[in-house]
């Protein structure tokens, strides 16, 4: 026999006393281990948010100011962050906007003193931004409601550059190889270091529409492609070009594939790809191509939003952002670092709250894990003078004692890992904070050290106290206790 | 008389609150081997104390306990307790056994705080355990629980428990307290087997007059001092308890 089946035996002689010890440490774990696991998941998530948008600037339609009643529903059906239905902004605006937007990069970026050259040659060139458009309308998508989201998917790729497909394909041409070569124009640094910048994307006709510059690269560039897209949005449906692409919660709630069709409201599109999920709202829409989401909701000319991608190092999108909201009415500047920002702030107030209040209950636990093994301890007084007695000596009595808590603590730090990572769901949807439940197998070591020592801290001063203990007040508690 | 055990000026002074009590009050003592004694006395009289301070249980305040020419007190807690392990086998009124053992285990259980050297096989322990306890009319117990067993079961486990690790001395505080006299007769006529056979020294502390047939020397205690050579101890018992 050995001093640790002394130990084990000793144990499972106490499967309450030691329950309740393994309960109380597990929930300490847990809670440790819960907070973790969602303040880990939730900053990787918002670092993520950064590092996917940090120089994404999205314009969208001010909610606030100057709804009348009628739009209030509208406004309550405002569900997720940039996604707002039933307000838009004209695509004429789009001109103006990507002027300021220009200036204030460009501006910017000069007092930043960031570009050094020789005089004449121009040795930097930024790429100037590619405006993603979206129209955002709730539709029946056979027979259901959804988000259907009206996209240039060429632009939209450009600009969500963290858009993959789960299965099928993009459209032949966007260039998924290199997205840098749709660039429509360039900030060229000249002499003297001005940065000069091409012409804006759109142009806005005698009616107040938004048209296709001709000088464009991409957009095909030719003058029939306002009236070939006019064309092919009225038109009976184009199986090539009516191409459906699903967030990708979308199509597994669905059930829907590559090839499968939707038909939303009446028209019929072929799904031509699924996309990986972003964590965002993306994940649930139903993305058909712009101009035929346009004609389809009586929205030409409109759009719910803009995304623009900065494509320079450290781009001053705040000052950008900074100018468009004081000098056009009407919209929304949001530059997702900010927005990241703020979230991040928020989660770090929360996540000091919450660690503060399990720190508090913790300290609580531990209180009581002293008092259960101290408690546990001196009716074992008795037994550990018999230990002495037969010629234990004090370190042998320690190990026996450490046995028994690095058995306990092992099992209660798995025990805690286990429910913490549960709870780190539960507090995860509980909080809304919309991230993904990550668990980094780091955590369950760190639970395993926690719940050992814990453990071995509940145990250490009463057993320290005990094995020194004076045999003869041992044998006093036969008649006093 | 060779001193086997020996103890010079040993004192030993309790602090309770701002109350002394003088347990032991300078015991001069000197034990031969292979002796029996019996230390009577009432209660409170210290006798506790006394074989605890022989058995390296309780550190004397003054004086010091030497057996076979070591001075106990003079070692630390390894070294002690290893003396303890090898050279005395303890049993006591109640609680010798540990309820979560049973009864085999609790024999050998002396064995794993065996310090160094004396690496002795599992099988031989076991062996020795089992005609321990097969000598006192144990081994269809082995399997028990202490829970299980009558008073006088659990004092020949302990018996047998004292004797595993073969110990020069078996130090017993009330042996057979609680127990029925014929019991009680049972447990002594084992105590003697063992001095008689296996010339063990034997100290034993007992209110029972039982023992007195028995040992070889009978020492009485009263307020911390010994008294040995008491014509009659009855007497001597009986005198102090009538006094008003
Ligand atoms: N740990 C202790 N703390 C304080 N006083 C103690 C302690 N142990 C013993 N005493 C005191 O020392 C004196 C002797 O006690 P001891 O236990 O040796 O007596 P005893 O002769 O064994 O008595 P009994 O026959 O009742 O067992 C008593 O007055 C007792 O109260
Ligand atoms: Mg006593």
């Amino acid at each position: 026999m050995k001093i640790l089946r002394l130990a084990v035996l000793d144990l499972v002689r106490r499967p309450k006393k030691n329950g309740l010890l393994v309960f109380a440490i597990v929930i300490s774990v847990a809670l440790l281990t819960s907070l973790t696991i969602v303040s880990n998941s939730a900053t990787s998530s918002i670092l993520e948010v950064v590092s996917k948008t940090g120089h994404t600037l999205t314009i969208r339609p001010v909610i606030t100011a100057g709804i009348d009643e009628a739009d209030k529903s509208a406004l309550q059906n405002l569900t997720i962050s940039e996604v707002v239905f039933g307000k838009y902004i004209p695509e004429s605006a789009v001109p103006q906007i990507s002027r300021i937007y220009n200036k204030a990069i460009r501006e910017g970026w000069e007092r930043k003193g960031g570009l050094v050259s020789n005089p004449g040659i121009p040795v930097i060139s930024i790429e100037p931004p590619t405006w993603a458009p979206r129209l955002y309308t709730k539709a029946v998508v056979d027979g259901h409601e959804a988000i259907v989201t009206g996209i240039d998917v060429n632009k939209e790729y450009f600009v969500r550059f963290w858009w993959n497909l789960s299965s099928g394909e993009w459209p032949a041409d966007v260039d998924v190889k290199n997205v840098n070569t749709r660039i429509d124009a360039m900030y060229v640094m000249g002499a003297g270091g001005q940065v000069t910048v091409e012409k804006p994307r759109y142009r806005v006709d005698e009616e107040g529409k938004a048209v296709y510059d001709e000088k464009r690269r991409n957009s095909a560039g030719d003058s029939d492609q306002v009236a070939r897209d006019f064309a092919y949005a009225h038109g009976a449906g184009d199986e090539n070009k009516d191409v459906a692409y699903l967030g990708g919660a979308y199509a597994s709630a669905r059930g829907l594939k590559v090839g499968d069709t939707v038909t939303v409201e009446s028209r019929r599109f072929r799904i031509g790809g699924v996309l990986e999920e972003t964590n965002s709202a993306d994940d649930y829409m139903v993305f058909i191509p712009l101009i035929i989401a346009q004609h389809m909701f009586h929205r030409e000319g409109y759009i719910s939003l803009l995304s623009v991608r900065a494509m320079c190092p450290n781009c001053p999108v705040g000052d950008a952002m900074v100018e468009l909201n004081r000098n056009i009415t009407g919209i929304t500047a949001v530059s997702q670092l900010d927005v990241a920002g703020v979230q991040f702030d928020f989660f770090n107030m929360l996540y000091r709250f919450l660690l503060a209040v399990v720190i508090a209950t913790i300290a609580v636990g531990i209180f009581s894990i002293f008092n259960i093994v101290a408690g546990s301890l001196y009716v074992r007084v008795r037994e550990i003078g018999l230990l002495k007695a037969v010629g234990a000596s004090r370190f042998q009595l320690f190990r026996i004692f450490l046995y028994e808590h690095l058995i306990i603590g092992a099992f209660a730090g798995i025990g805690g890992f286990v429910a913490g990572v549960g709870m780190a769901y539960v507090l995860n949807s509980l909080l809304g904070i919309g991230s993904v439940v990550r668990i980094v197998p780091s955590v369950l070591w760190y639970a395993l050290a926690l719940g050992i020592l814990s453990s071995l801290f509940a145990i250490y001063y009463p057993a320290y106290r005990l094995s020194g203990i004076k045999i003869t007040d041992t044998f006093r508690t036969q008649w006093e206790v | 008389m060779n001193a086997f055990i020996q103890t010079q000026a040993l004192k030993k002074t309790y602090q309770l609150g701002d109350q002394r009590v003088e347990a032991l009050r300078g015991i001069e003592l000197t034990i031969a081997q292979s002796d029996f004694v019996v230390f009577m006395g009432h209660s409170g009289s210290g006798k506790t104390t006394l074989i605890s301070t022989i058995g390296g249980l309780t550190r004397p305040t003054e004086g010091s306990v030497s057996i076979e020419g070591t001075d106990i007190w003079r070692l630390n807690d390894r070294e002690l307790s290893a003396f303890r392990n090898r050279k005395i086998g303890f049993m006591f009124q109640s609680f010798s056994l540990l309820p979560s053992l049973n009864v085999l285990q609790n024999v050998v259980m002396p064995v794993i705080f065996r310090k160094n050297g004396k690496r002795e096989k599992t099988d031989a322990i076991r062996e020795r355990a089992l005609s321990l306890l097969a000598g006192l009319e144990m081994k269809k117990k082995i399997d028990a629980h202490p829970s299980e067993l009558s008073g006088g079961e659990q004092r020949r486990v302990a018996i047998a428990r004292a004797l595993i690790n073969e110990p020069d001395i078996i130090l017993a505080d009330e042996p057979t307290g609680e127990l029925d006299i014929r019991t009680e007769r049972e447990v002594i006529e084992i105590f003697r087997a063992i001095n008689s056979q296996y010339r063990k020294t034997i100290i034993v502390v007992s209110h029972s007059l039982s023992w007195l047939e028995s040992a070889k020397t009978v020492i009485i205690m009263k307020d911390g001092l010994m008294h040995l050579d008491v014509p009659d101890p009855v007497e001597a018992l009986m005198g102090r308890a009538c006094r008003p």
